[in-house]
C-alpha cells in the first residue's frame, strides 16, 4: 500500500515535469514562428510605403531612373520571399536600394523641405525601427529556443515535441559582403 | 560603477528587489513577534484588520491605477491620430519587446516627465508631459518610451503596490498600537511574558519600524528604476538614447507642478525636491548614477 503510493506519487511528479519540459519547448517554438511573422508584418508595411515614396521623388528627379528601378525590384523580391533566408536576403536589398533612395532625395532641396516627404519620411523611418526590432524580437525569441533544444533538460524532449534549432535572421547587407574590388 | 552588460545589471536588479521584498516580509514578521510579546496575543486582533485595512485602499488603487492615475496627475488620453510620430515610437517598442500596445495619455506640463501604471500589460497606460515631447529627439523619447514600456513589462506596479501594502500595514499597526498604549490601555496579560529586555526590544521595534518599512519600499521603488533602465536597453540596445534622455531630464530644473507625493514614484524622474528627501528615502536612483551605468554599458557595445 506504501509502496504503491509512492510509486504513484513519483510517476506523478514526472508526468508533470514531462508536460512541463514539452510545453515549454512548443510555447518557444510558436513563438518564434510569432515573431518571424511580425517580421513579415513590418516588411509587408514598408513595401507598401515604396510606391508613394517612389511617386513623390519622380516628382522631383525623374532622372534617377537607376535608382527606382533598384527599388521596385527589391520590392517584387520582398513580396514573394517565403524561407528565412529569402525574406532576409529580401529585406538586406531592399534597406539599401531605400538608403540609395533617400541618398537622391539629398540632393533635392524642395523635394526634401515638401511636406508629403518629411511626412514619408518620418513614416519610413518608424518602420525602419519596427523591422528592425521585429527582427530582434525574432532573433531573441531564437536565441531562447536554440538554448533550450541544446541544454538538459529539455533537450530530451526536443525529439519528441518535434521542436528543432532555428534560424537566425541574419540581414545581408550587400555593402559588407561586395568588398571593392582592387586592381593594381 | 564597473561595466555591466544589461543582461547582468537585469538579472542583479531583480535579485535585489526579491532581497528586498524578502527583508519586507521579515520587518513584517517581526512587527508581529514585537506586538504579541508587547501586547499578548488577545490583542493580535489589530493585524487582520490592520492589513485588511490597507489591503482594501492600496489594492483598490492598484486595480483601477490605469484610471485613477489619470485623474491624479490630469493626464488626458490621446488617440493615434493625435500624435503619429509618438505613436510610432511606441509601436517600435512594443515590437521590441513583445508587449501589447499601452493606452497612451498626455500631461499638460512644461516639465519634461513621463510614467507607466496598470494592474497588467494588458491594461497598461503610459503617459508623457507636452514638455518632454518638445525637448527631446526622436532616440531619445524612444529611450523614455522603452524605460516606461519596461515598468510595464517588469510588472512594477504590482511590486509597488505589494510594497505600499506592507509598508501602509506596518505603519497603520504602530499608529493604532501607539493610540492604545497612551489611552492607558496595552498589557493586560503581563505574567505571560515577563522579561523586560525583551518588552523594550519589542517597543523599539514598533517605534523604528515604520521608518524602516518606508526605507524598505523607497529601495525597492530605486531598485526598480534602475531595473527597468536595464530592460530598457535589452529592448532598444541603444543605451545612448536613454542615456541623453536622462541628461535632458537631469539638466532640467523644472519640475511637475502636481507634487503629491502619492504618485511621485511612478514618474521617470522624481518631481519631488531632491535636496529636500534624503537618498535613503528617494524613490529615485541619483540621476547620475543612471547616466553613469547606461555609459557603461554603451562602452560595451
Amino acid at each position: 500500500m506504501k509502496t504503491t503510493l509512492i510509486v504513484g506519487g513519483i510517476a506523478v511528479l514526472l508526468i508533470i515535469f514531462f508536460v512541463a519540459q514539452y510545453n515549454r519547448l512548443i510555447r518557444l517554438n510558436v513563438a518564434v514562428d510569432e515573431a518571424f511573422a511580425q517580421i513579415e508584418v513590418q516588411l509587408k508595411r514598408r513595401a507598401d510605403l515604396i510606391p508613394n515614396l517612389v511617386e513623390t521623388v519622380k516628382g522631383y528627379a525623374a532622372h534617377e531612373q537607376s535608382t527606382f528601378d533598384a527599388v521596385i525590384t527589391a520590392r517584387a523580391k520582398a513580396t514573394t520571399a517565403i524561407s528565412v533566408a529569402d525574406v532576409s536576403a529580401a529585406d538586406g536589398m531592399m534597406t539599401q536600394a531605400l538608403r540609395g533612395l533617400l541618398a537622391v532625395a539629398e540632393a533635392y532641396p524642395d523635394l526634401k523641405a515638401s511636406a508629403n516627404f518629411m511626412s514619408l519620411q518620418e513614416e519610413l523611418s518608424t518602420t525602419e525601427n519596427k523591422v528592425a526590432f521585429s527582427r530582434q524580437f525574432y532573433n531573441d525569441n531564437v536565441r531562447l529556443l536554440n538554448t533550450a533544444v541544446k541544454t538538459i533538460p529539455t533537450n530530451f524532449f526536443a525529439g519528441f515535441a518535434k521542436v528543432a534549432e532555428r534560424e537566425f535572421y541574419e540581414v545581408d547587407e550587400a555593402t559588407n559582403r561586395n568588398a571593392p574590388n582592387v586592381s593594381f | 560603477m564597473a561595466t555591466v552588460s544589461f543582461r547582468a545589471a537585469q538579472s542583479a536588479n531583480k535579485r535585489k528587489t526579491f532581497l528586498l521584498l524578502g527583508a519586507m516580509g521579515a520587518l513584517t514578521w517581526l512587527v508581529l513577534l514585537s506586538i504579541f510579546t508587547y501586547l499578548g496575543t488577545s490583542s493580535a486582533a489589530i493585524v487582520p484588520f490592520a492589513v485588511g485595512l490597507t489591503l482594501i485602499s492600496v489594492w483598490a488603487s492598484y486595480y483601477g491605477s490605469d484610471k485613477l492615475v489619470l485623474t491624479m496627475t490630469g493626464a488626458k488620453q490621446i488617440q493615434e491620430s493625435d500624435n503619429p510620430k509618438l505613436f510610432g515610437l511606441i509601436q517600435e517598442i512594443t515590437i521590441a519587446s513583445g508587449l501589447p500596445m499601452p493606452k497612451v495619455a498626455i500631461v499638460e506640463d512644461s516639465a519634461p516627465n513621463a510614467f507607466a501604471t496598470g494592474r497588467n500589460p494588458e491594461h497598461a497606460l503610459i503617459a508623457f508631459t507636452t514638455g518632454i515631447l518638445d525637448a527631446m529627439d526622436r532616440d531619445q523619447l524612444q529611450g523614455v518610451i522603452a524605460h516606461e514600456m519596461a515598468h510595464v513589462g517588469n510588472r512594477d506596479t504590482l511590486v509597488s503596490a505589494v510594497a505600499a501594502t506592507t509598508a501602509g500595514a506596518i505603519a497603520l499597526i504602530s499608529d493604532m498600537l501607539m493610540r492604545i498604549m497612551f489611552f492607558g490601555g496595552g498589557r493586560r496579560d503581563r505574567d505571560n511574558n515577563g522579561n523586560p529586555l525583551m518588552l523594550v526590544v519589542s517597543l523599539v521595534v514598533l517605534i523604528l519600524a515604520p521608518i524602516a518599512a518606508v526605507m524598505l519600499k523607497s529601495a525597492i521603488s530605486r531598485k526598480r528604476e534602475s531595473l527597468a533602465d536595464a530592460t530598457a536597453v535589452a529592448f532598444t540596445r541603444n543605451p545612448a538614447g536613454l542615456r541623453s534622455a536622462l541628461e535632458v531630464l537631469a539638466a532640467d530644473s523644472t519640475v511637475v507642478h502636481q507634487k503629491s507625493t502619492a504618485v511621485a514614484h511612478i514618474w521617470i524622474e522624481s518631481p519631488l525636491d531632491g535636496s529636500s528627501v534624503s537618498k535613503m528615502f528617494a524613490s529615485h536612483p541619483p540621476i547620475q548614477e543612471r547616466i553613469a551605468t547606461l555609459r557603461a554599458m554603451e562602452s560595451l557595445s
